[in-house]
This record gives C-alpha cells, structure tokens and sequence, in this order.
C-alpha cells in the first residue's frame, strides 16, 4: 500500500504540473491551429495521464483521457481542424480531467464524477467530425508525414492514412493504436539497439521525437520505480506496454538517464524549506547582535590592534550571513509564470463569454517570487483581469465606433524593481471614470457628499476596492457583485503590498500591483517613541519627513499636514499603542509616511533609529490577535521589538482622533467625580502656617488636599503618580525650586500640559504676574485674601460640581 | 528470535514504567513560591526555568497583568505579573524578584514572583481539594497542600497559561 501511495504521489504531483501546462498550450493551439509541435505536446499529456491512470487503475480517469487522446491524435494527424467549438469539448474534457486528478488526490479514488457527457462529445467530435473532415485529412496527411518521415521513416502509416475514408471509427481508432504500437515498437529497437552499442542516453530528444505515446509512459514507469526497486516487480503491465524485453538492458537504460535528470532538480518538502529558513532567521539575529556588539568594543577599545582582526571576521559572517539568506530565500522562490498560466485560458473564456476581443500579453513569467506569496497572489490577479475584462475593455462595436482596433488589449507583465516585484495590469479599455465612480459611492452610501468633494482623482480611484462598490448594472456571472477588487486590496494588504492605479478616461487602466519578495525577513524602519521602538516594515514606508509642531493643523478633529500637494492624515503612534507620554519638549517631529494599497497615512514618532534587516517572530498564541502588532523581533542588543502591522495600523488610525482631542476625553473619564473628596488639589508652599490658612480655607469644601514643602517637593509626588491632581496652589517664593520654575517644569510634561496652577503671592508687581503666565499660571492671587475667595478660584478652575457644596 | 527480544524488552519497559508510576504516585515534587503574602506552588515539572528578572518589551492593548514580552534565548515570550493577576498591587521589583518561565504543552510564558521559597515534596494524600467555593472548572487553584505548620496553594500551570482576555 505504501508502494502504491508513494507512485500515487508521484503520479499526482506529475500530473498537476502537466495539466497546468496544458490549458496555456491549448490555448496557444487555437490561435495557431498549425503548431505542431504544441498539438504534440498536449498529447503527450494526455497520453501520460492516461498510461499512468489506467496503471493505477483509475477507470474513469482513463476513459476520459482514453477520448481525449482519440481527438488530439486527430487533430494531430491532421484529420481534424480545431475549431472553436471543438476546443470547447476539449477544454471542458480538461477541466472534467483536473476535477479526476483534484478527487484522486483527496480520496485516492476517481469515483463520483460523471464524464460520459464530455466523453460522449468527445466521441462526436472524433467520430462525426473525423468522417466529414476527411478530405482535409488527406490533404493534411502527406504534409504531416512529410515532417515525420525524415526523422524515422514511416512509411506504412502513411499509405494506410488514405485508407480511411473507407474506415468505420472503430476501425479508424484501432488502425492509430496499431500504427502507434508499431512505430514505438520500432522506436523501442531502435532504441536498444543503441544502448547496446553502448551509447549510454538515447540521444533521441524528446522534442522532435514525434512517437511521444512511447517517450512518455517510459519516463513515468522508471519514475514510478525509482523509489523502491521492488516496485519493479509490482509493475503490472503499463498500459501502452512498453514491452520490456531485453530485461537487462532495459533496466541499465532507466538507471542511467535518471541520475542524470535527478542532479537537475531535487524535489524537496516545503517544510524543510521552512525550518532552514527558521535557522537563517536566528543567524540573522545573530549576526545583527554580533555587529552591535562589536560596535560597543570598537568604542571601549579604540586603537587595539585586535579591533581590525575582529572588524575582518564580523564583516565576513555578515556578508556571508547575507548570501546565505539570499541563497535560501531562491530556494523558495517560484517563477511567477505559475500564477501567469492560468490567465491565456481564463481569458479566451471570457472573452467568449462576453463576446469581447481581447488578446492577453504576457511578459516577465520568470520573474521569481516567495512560494507562500505566489499562492497569495493568485487571487487577486484572477479577480483584476476578470475586471479588466468585464468593465474595463469595451465591446467590439463600441471600440470600432472610438477608433480603436476591435481587439483589446490586456497586458500583465512582472519585474522586479529593488526589494519589490512588481506586477502591472494594463488594458487599452474604456478607463476609469472619476465622475461615476464618485457618484456610485455616493449613491451607495460608500462616501459622504464631502468626501467626494474632497477627493483626488487617485483617491477616487480607489474607491473600486471599497467592499460592496460595483460599477455594473446588473450582476452577471464574471462581475458586479462588488466582491473581488475588496479581495484583491485584502490579500496584497495581507502581503505588505501597495497598489497603484492609473488611469486615462477612453484609452485605458493600468494597476500596479507592489509586493515584497519575501514575508520572514524583511527590511524595517525601527522608529522610537518616548522609551519604546517600533519596527515599520519598510515595504510600506513611503518616505520620512521633518515637520515643526505647528505644521500640524487640525481638521475635525483630525491633525493632517500638508506635504506637498496632498493632505496628508496624521496620527501619533504613541496614540495608537497607548504610549504614555511624559516628556514632550521637542519643537519637532518626524512624521513616517505609510503606504498601503491605495491609502496613504502619516505617523508621527518621536524619533526615526535608522533601517535594519528583522526576523519576523509570532507573539506566540498567548499574545497573538493583539491589533496593530504584527508580531516581534529581537534586536542586536537582545532587546524584543515589537513589528507594527500597518494594515491594522491603518484601520485603528481612523478611529484615533486628533492627538489633543483624545486627551482632552481622556481627562474627562478621569475626571469623573463622584464626590467632593474625588477633587484633588496640591498646595506648594514654604511656609507650614500659609499651608495651615490655605488647607483652612478649603477643607470646608470637602476637596483631599496634598501639601509640598517647596518645588521639588511638588514635582516629586506629581511624578510619583499617586494622586491625579486637578489643581495646584503654588507659592511664589521657595527654597530649592521656586514657583516659576515649577510651573515651567510641570507643563514641559504632556499629560500636565491643562492642570491649571494657581499662584499665591505675595508679590505684586506688574512684571512678576507676567512671569507668572508666561510660565503657566492661570490664575494669580495675592496675599492675604479672603477665604471664600481662594475657595471660590479653586473651585473654578477644578469645575467643581455644585451639587457637592 | 528477535520477536521474542522484543517482547521480553517490552516487558521489562512496562515493569520499569509501573515501578515509576508507584514512585511518583507517594509524592509530588512542586516548587513553592510567594506572591504577596501566600505561598503558591506549581509542579516542578511544568517549570523550565527559573531566572533573575531582566528588561522587557511593553505590549500595548493588553490587560494590566500582562507585562510585556521577552526574549529568552531568541524566543519572545509573554510576561505575566502574577501579583496583579492575583489583584494585588504591583510592587517595584526586588533582589528576589524571579521569572519563572513554565510550559504546558506548547505554550509558554514567564511569571513574575515576588519571591523563590523551595522545592518541595510532598505526599499525595496530604493533598486536598480546591475548598468547595472556588471549585469548578475556571479555577486556577488546583489544590491545596498541607504541610506541618502551614498550607500551600497549588496551582494549575494550564489555566495561568491560559489566555483569558
């Protein structure tokens, strides 16, 4: 049983990548209904899937290849033109075929699926169309054996060709199986008969090789062997019977051209791929903490001869380090093409479908990308070229009517450009337009009238990922139901990409699609806020600006600024991870321009450390889900930083308001009282009897009161955090810190920025009430004063409720 | 033949395995620890390591008792203050201030004591029950370990692993 699972695996795997390929070469057949070569190879497909099948006992997979081999071997001799139509059978015989192969992977059996219909198509397809074709098949078959004969000469089946006008069907398909055997069967001896002159590989390549029905099924029989060497003897008989006569020699041929094909290409399990990339991910770190510290030794041990020796090896591990991480991150990389196959056919149904012309250019399919990004990506493009198609090129007519060629044009093509692939969707279509795409939010509720008003042409263009847009009229089978460019914004966001779209109203879209090579390392801006770092994945960091504070304006309670011609929405990351914020002096700040997908958003950060190359760690599940993390790196110093997920990032963005906004609420929760005694009020003065007057006066009232000896003092218990003042009597004149001072320091803390602070003095003059404001002081009361007045500043300035008097 | 070896291999293994199960059937080896003014204890066994406090990174939008992460050995692993899981104030870290990392299954975090008593050992039978007011299924509280002068909270490392916000 492990025998048979282990040539299932093989057969499966085998296959999958032979039918991938089929769709695009089928396509590729219509357009050039000449190629021969490529009718060649799809029947070698066919004909492998079905030898392979039906050794494995999967009926119903090799009766539908059975037929499906019938047509093409029609097609091939040249007794069938490929009209659309019958391209229409085969494809859909093709499908039924991925279907077989999707259900013998989960079930390891091909029962349950139905193919008599397409079976029986196919069957009047060969049958039917093989009769009245005819005489295009004589005139079709001298040409064809023309191309064979030079290569094995063939004769017979040329002059047994003609007699098939006289042939019933089955007569007509046994006389191609018997010309087939005959001819491997030649090609077979021949074949020996070389190996016994000892030349090791046949040198027949596969390629002009025209008697591909033997080439193949002996290519998947040594394969199916390999694995165990007794699987040779649980062969039963391959079903095109590859004869084995020659045992021996046979078995020297197989052993011989598959080591040779074997140190081309090495299958290996993801997983393993996987966890060497995990190990490079600690190298990495580890390489970053040896580069720290040898930093630190070159500052501790300047001049030291030993410094350069150590500078030599650290360069050395990091540059190889680097390579070594480059080299690992190839080996998980696929050509994009994978992605790209499926689009010819894709589109050929589409345009049948909405009988639109449109022609499929495609370019850069070698371009490499991540195996994990490659199977994101998918999607997306799906979605995108259904668009293209649907809304974006217009009708034939129509196209005719504007001047353009009837055929449009859809051209996707894939490069890279620095860390970045990049893959673009152009068409030559009717464009966006920004008009209806406005009012078609407007009316669907997506955007405000405001909004609209507000909009750049970019952003409005934009608007076609919003979930539930739809430009379309009526929903059809390929589009309008305002679904798939939402899916197509989520999974690039998913991969740290940014999408860009272009577009000229009457002559065409492009969208640019932005993605990184890969997701386990990546670049990061490390940026700091107060005490803590954050790491910005660098894919979606636009650019980094210097702004003074009073660049920042507020706009409903939004801050933005301008840069450039755009306004640009800021948000303060402190605000967003709940960084409490106490020293806030700087007359600057950076601001971090996010990128993603369409949208655009400034951080402000306190300070911008520099780029560093990070391993992305999961929080673990303890942790995991935590919004706007998207999990941990350690540092060179062997500190954890945390990894911003700026898709979230984005999102919690919109619910932040403007940094001054947010404080003012949070003073109001804080504020909350229930009580007189709820109101806290510190009292700063030297003099233990002004204090006694001061607490005098204001415990009627049934407020806590706090005392301080002098400035320090006062600054000591505000930093200590213990109580949550809501005001501060502070005397003028004092040891150690003075009034001013205090006043100064305290409102250099963001979080005492609106405490008010009340001076009481003695001091009188002019010039002494304008230190006061200029340090802080709201209000100024002079000694002596009443009671009920001091009281009635107090409770003023702390908004003391009335019910509590 | 080597059938018999085997089995004969087999048995010895199971003879060994029923010996240990005697063994750790009498006692239970925990570790003891304080956490304001009681003693808790967890089993030796849940515990990988136990280390002198060192900095950590703040995780915002977590609970309070949920400190932070840090890294242990290229590792990032939570750190839970017990003190303010268990509704106490926090307190400033001390000289016997210790992490004590445990692991139950794949799950691991560190847990922030306020200070190491000792290994102990203790038989099973000395073991009650949860008292009946905090029985259920969402208790973290095991059981409760009697020994000469004074009684210990045993806790169940799989619930202080637990995510619970």
């Amino acid at each position: 049983m492990d025998e048979f699972q282990e040539i299932l695996q093989d057969f499966l795997v085998e296959s999958f990548e032979l039918v991938e390929k089929l769709d695009e070469d089928l396509v590729e057949l219509e357009t050039n209904p000449e190629d021969l070569e490529l009718l060649n190879g799809i029947f070698r497909v066919a004909h492998t899937v079905k030898g392979a099948s039906s050794f494995l006992n999967f009926d119903i997979l090799t009766h539908l290849t059975h037929h499906m081999e019938d047509v093409l071997n029609k097609a091939r001799h040249g007794e069938l033109i490929l009209t659309p139509d019958i391209m229409d059978v085969v494809l859909e015989s093709i499908d039924l075929m991925k279907e077989l192969l999707n259900t013998i992977r989960d079930t390891s059996a091909d029962a349950g699926i139905d193919v008599s219909g397409c079976v029986s198509k196919l069957d009047k397809v060969s049958g039917g169309t093989g009769e009245v074709a005819s005489p295009v098949a004589v005139e079709a078959a001298p040409q064809e054996s023309e191309e064979v004969a030079p290569e094995v000469p063939e004769a017979p089946a040329a002059e047994e060709e003609l007699d098939y006008d006289n042939m019933d069907d089955a007569a007509v398909e046994a006389e191609i199986e018997r010309l087939l055997n005959q001819r491997q069967a030649e090609d077979k001896a021949k074949r020996e008969a070389k190996i016994a002159a000892g030349e090791s590989v046949p040198e027949a390549p596969p390629a002009p090789d025209e008697e591909t029905g033997e080439q193949t099924p002996k290519e998947e029989a040594p394969k199916a062997e390999a694995p165990k060497k007794e699987a040779k003897a649980v062969v039963p008989t391959p079903p095109p019977a590859p004869k084995k006569p020659a045992g021996g020699a046979k078995a020297a041929a197989p052993a011989k051209r598959t080591p040779a094909a074997v140190e081309q290409t090495i299958r290996v399990d993801v997983k393993r791929l996987d966890h060497l990339m995990n190990l490079i991910g600690e190298l990495v770190l580890a390489k970053n903490r040896l580069i720290k510290i040898n930093s630190d030794v070159e500052e501790r041990y300047e001049g030291e001869e030993f410094l350069e020796e150590l500078n030599q090896v650290v360069s050395i591990v990091s540059l190889v380090t680097t390579d070594l991480q480059i080299a690992v991150m190839k080996t998980r990389m696929l050509p994009i093409g994978k992605v790209f196959n499926k689009f010819p056919r894709m589109i050929r149904d589409l345009s049948r479908e909405l009988s639109k012309e449109i022609d499929l250019n495609i370019s850069g399919e070698e371009t490499e990308l991540d195996k994990s990004i490659i199977e994101e990506i998918g999607d997306p493009l799906v979605h995108i070229i259904r668009n293209s198609c649907d809304h974006g090129v217009e009708t034939p007519d129509i196209r005719t009517a504007n001047g353009k060629p009837s055929k449009g044009t859809i051209n996707l093509k894939a490069f890279n450009e620095g860390n970045q692939i990049i893959i673009q969707i152009d068409d030559d279509g009717k464009g966006l337009d920004v008009d209806m795409l406005k009012d078609k939010s407007l009316e669907k509720g997506l955007i405000t009238e405001k909004e609209s008003d507000a909009m750049s042409d970019k952003e409005a263009f934009g608007l076609i990922f919003k979930p539930g847009f739809s430009t379309a009229a009526a929903v059809t089978s390929v589009s309008g139901r305002g679904v798939g460019m939402d899916v197509v914004k989520t999974n690039i966001e998913k991969l740290n990409g940014m999408i860009d779209i272009e577009s000229t109203l009457g002559s065409g879209t492009s969208i640019k699609l932005k993605i990184p090579l890969t997701l386990a390392i990546i670049q990061a801006l490390l940026v700091g806020v107060q005490e803590e770092y954050y790491a910005i994945p660098l894919s979606s960091v636009l650019e980094t600006v210097r702004i003074s504070k009073d660049e920042i304006y507020t706009v409903e309670g939004r801050s933005v600024m301008r840069l450039r011609d755009d306004v640009l929405s800021l948000v303060h990351i402190g605000d967003i991870f709940e960084v409490e914020r106490i020293l806030d002096e700087s007359e600057h700040a950076y601001v971090v321009v996010l990128g993603l997908g369409t949208s655009k958003l400034g951080l402000i950060v306190d300070t911008l450390v520099g780029q560093e190359e990070i391993v992305i760690k999961s929080l673990g599940d303890y942790l995991k889900g935590i919004e706007g993390i998207a999990g941990a790196t350690i540092r060179g110093d062997g500190g954890v930083t945390l990894i911003v997920d700026v898709v979230a990032l984005m999102q919690m963005a919109r619910d932040v308001k403007s940094t001054v906004s947010i404080e003012a609420s949070a003073g109001a929760v804080s504020n909350e009282k229930t009580k007189a005694s709820d109101y806290v009020v510190m009292i700063v003065d030297d003099s233990k009897t002004d204090r006694t007057i001061m607490r005098k006066a204001l415990e009627p009232i049934g407020i806590t009161l706090v005392e301080a000896g002098d400035g320090q003092e006062a600054l000591g218990i505000l930093k200590s955090g213990d109580y949550n003042f809501d005001a501060m009597l502070v005397d003028i004149e004092m040891p150690r810190m003075d009034g001013y001072s205090l006043a100064t320091e305290i409102k250099k803390y963001n979080k005492y920025k609106n405490l008010p602070l009340i001076a009481v003095t003695s001091r009188t003059g002019k010039s002494d009430r304008m230190r006061g404001v200029e340090s802080g002081m709201v209000e100024y009361i002079t000694k002596p004063y009443s009671a009920d007045y001091l009281a009635s500043v107090v409770q003023r300035n702390v908004n003391f409720k009335s019910e509590f008097l | 033949m080597s059938d018999k070896l085997k089995d004969i291999i087999n048995k010895q293994g199971e003879q060994q395995a029923d010996t240990g199960l005697d063994q750790s059937e009498d006692i239970v080896q925990l570790v003891g620890f304080v956490i304001g003014d009681e003693e808790y204890a967890v089993p030796i066994l849940a515990i990988q390591e136990i280390i002198k406090p060192f900095s950590w990174t703040r995780v915002p939008q977590v609970p309070q008792y949920v400190l932070g992460v840090f890294n242990l050995r290229g590792s990032v692993i939570p750190l839970i203050d017990l003190r303010v899981k268990f509704g106490l104030q926090p307190k400033k870290q001390s000289d016997e201030t210790r992490f004590i990392v445990m692991r139950h299954e794949d799950d691991v975090a560190g847990f922030v004591i306020d200070r190491l008593t000792m290994a102990i050992r203790i038989k099973k039978e000395n073991i009650g029950n949860a008292p009946d007011t905090i029985n259920g299924d969402d208790t973290m509280i095991d059981g409760v370990g009697k020994q000469e002068d004074k009684i210990i909270t045993i806790l169940k490392v799989n619930k202080l692993l637990e995510r619970d916000f």
